[in-house]
Formats: structure tokens, sequence, C-alpha cells
């Protein structure tokens, strides 16, 4: 006897008939190609990255874009978050907004932690005073 | 089983209960929330290898020359097999992604042969990754001068590859989070692999063919992918920058 809770079942939902099928692999190999063709890119730019004297923010806001490129194509297409009910999504993706906004103020050249004026000076200056010996070089050895 | 057999269908609320309230099983939505608080260990600690980084940027080791070793091959080409071992994630990503598809449809065998392949890419993958540790392990053969702490005394030494107390290439806690990022990374594949073999084993037996669906192999495809997805990032701030 069949267990019946009564409960809509969702995993019969998704079943699909072949010529519906034949749509979703199309679109998959084209995710994958995008995929292959981006990390490609990246390949290259980090390979030529001195010869074409390309700068560290450059680099880094390219690299985090196209990162981030990927990470959507594999989030919505591969783990079908684009197929999900709206309400869905914004329960996944909403606290990664925060989470970003929270590294953009980290990293913000203006007052974050990452920059180098603002926080940071007073923080060299702590170290600067109570390590006075150590020099960038011998810093350097001994690690 | 009678008393449990409750009418849903007239039931459009799901406060209610009894109705899934984001219309999918509750298996797959928690593998979502779990593979989210997953996420969030991850980007933490990648926030805090990029805050490494940045304040240590004059010595950090350049990936390129970190990273050059080809397998049968004496030369060296910066990142050429990290690019490959993305590649073949990027491909048992997509076989698994298909293995969902031949599940929507109900086809055993294309199931079953899909998550052998993906099985396969996630082994190759791991193998791998075990190479990569063994080289950045060993090291060169000239080595480089660093101070160690031998006997408890400092003293400067030649030594070779990296490890958890010195590192030749550069700043010691490149080789920290090196090997804790990309070592909880790995445990991630391993475990998937050893996820996916078990809904391999249960396909074949026909366990999702007497069920009607093959909704299990869509919920470890979720987890194979979110694997996928950390080595994205992995791969960006490791390599990359």
């Amino acid at each position: 006897m069949e267990f019946n809770d009564g409960y809509p079942s969702y995993e019969k939902m998704a079943l699909h008939d072949e010529e519906h099928g034949k749509k979703v692999r199309k679109a998959i190999w084209k995710v994958f190609w995008i995929l292959l063709i981006v990390t490609l890119v990246e390949l290259v730019v980090g390979f030529q990255a001195h010869a074409w004297n390309l700068g560290r923010t450059f680099l880094m806001v390219f690299f985090i874009s196209l990162t981030i490129v990927k990470a959507a194509y594999i989030v919505m297409s591969f783990m079908h978050l684009g197929d999900e009910v709206k309400s869905f999504k914004w329960t996944v993706l909403g606290p990664f907004a925060i989470l970003i906004l929270y590294l953009v103020f980290l990293v913000d050249p203006g007052e974050g932690t990452y920059s180098k004026s603002g926080r940071y000076v007073i923080d060299k200056n702590l170290t600067k005073h109570t390590h006075q010996s150590h020099t960038p070089a011998k810093e350097a050895s001994k690690h | 089983m009678s008393s449990h057999a409750v009418s849903t269908q007239s039931k459009a609320n799901w406060g209610g209960g009894g109705v899934s309230p984001f219309g999918m099983s509750y298996g797959k939505m928690f593998m979502w929330f779990f593979l989210l608080s997953d996420a969030f260990t991850f980007s933490g600690l990648l926030a805090a290898y990029g805050f490494m980084r940045h304040k240590y940027t004059d010595i950090w080791p350049d990936p390129g020359h970190v990273f050059h070793h080809f397998p049968f091959y004496d030369g060296s080409i910066p990142l050429a097999y990290v690019g490959l071992m993305t590649f073949i994630l990027i491909m048992s990503s997509v076989t698994m992604v298909l293995a969902v598809e031949a599940g929507h449809r109900n086809r055993k065998n294309q199931v079953a042969m899909w998550m052998l392949l993906t099985i396969i890419g996630g082994a190759l993958f791991l193998g791998s990754q075990a190479w990569e540790w063994y080289n950045f392990i060993v090291g060169t053969p000239e080595g480089a001068v660093r101070n160690v702490l031998v006997d408890g005394v400092f003293v400067d030494q030649v030594v070779h590859g990296a490890n958890m107390t010195y590192n030749e290439y550069g700043h010691t806690v490149f080789a920290n989070f090196f090997f804790f990022i990309t070592g909880f990374h790995g445990f991630h594949v391993f475990t998937g692999v050893l996820l996916n073999v078990i809904i391999y084993i249960n396909v074949i037996r026909g366990t999702y063919e007497k069920r009607g669906h093959y909704e299990m192999v869509e919920k470890v495809g979720l987890y194979w992918h979110f694997v996928d997805l950390v080595w994205v990032f992995v791969f960006t701030f490791f390599y990359l920058l």
C-alpha cells in the first residue's frame, strides 16, 4: 500500500516529457559553454597580467565580476534557483545581499578596514610604536 | 494509514500546514538552507584570507610561481593544471545536472550513466588536488632561506616546500590558508563523491524507479553544484588574484 499523507507530491510535479527535456538539455550545454569560455578568459588574463601591465584594482574588479557571473549561472541554471518561486529566491539570495554589502564596506577605500587611509593609519602607528625594531625586510625573512 | 490521509487540495494557504511554503518538497528546501549556512562558512574563510592577503601584499607569493607543475611535463606552465581541475569540476557539474534532467523523465539508465560520470569527475578532481598538495608540500629543489623554530630557537635555514610552520614561497599564512580552505573544500568534494556513490547504487537498484521520481538525485545534485560553486570562488581568490 502506498503511503499517502495528503501532502502534494512536489517531486512528481517536477517530471517532464521528452520534448521538454530536449529544451532543458540545450540550456544546460549553453551554460556549460559560457562557464568554459569565462574560465578560459580568466586564465589567459591571469597568465598575461604581468606582460599586459594590468593594475591590481583592475584585476580585482575584472576577476570578481566574472566570478559572480559564473556563480550566477551555476546557481540560477544548474541549481534551478531560477525556476523556484520568487519568495524562495529572495530567501536564499537576501542574506547574501547583506553579506556583500558588509564586504563592500570592509574593502571601501575611504573608511573600510582594507583602506590605506582612515583607521588603517592609526593601526599602523600603533604597530610601529610597539614593534619599533620591525622593518619590512626583517618581517619578510621571518616568515 | 487512512487516519493520515487529510485532504489538502482545498488548503490554498500554506500557514495551515499540509502545503510547502515555497512549492517544493521539504527535503529540497532544507538542502538549500544547509547550503546557505555552508556558503557563509566559506565566505568567512575567504574574507579572512582576503584580509591577510591585503595585510602582507609585499611578501605574498605569486600563485603563478607556486602552482606551475603539470603531470608528465618537466617544464613550467603557470595555472594550467588548476585550469584543468576547474574544467573537470565544471564538467562533472554538467553531468550531474544532466542526471537530474534524465531523472525528470524517469530514465533509469540515463540517470545511472550520468551519475557514474559525475563520480568519475569527482574522483579525478580529488586526485588532482592531492597531486597539487604534494607539489606544494615538497617544493623546489633549491628551496629558500626561512627563519624557522628548531629546538626552541629561531634559526635561518634552507627549507623546501610549505607546511603549517614554514613556507618557502612566502608568508606562512599563505600555506595555512591554502591547506585549510582547499582542504575544507576537498573534504566537501569527498563527501559529495560519497553521497553520489550511495545515490548511484540506489539508482541501479531501482529504489527511485519504484518511488516514481528521482528527487534524491536532485538533492545530492544541489550539494554537488555547491561544491563547484565554492571552487569557482577558491579558484579566483587563491589562483587568479
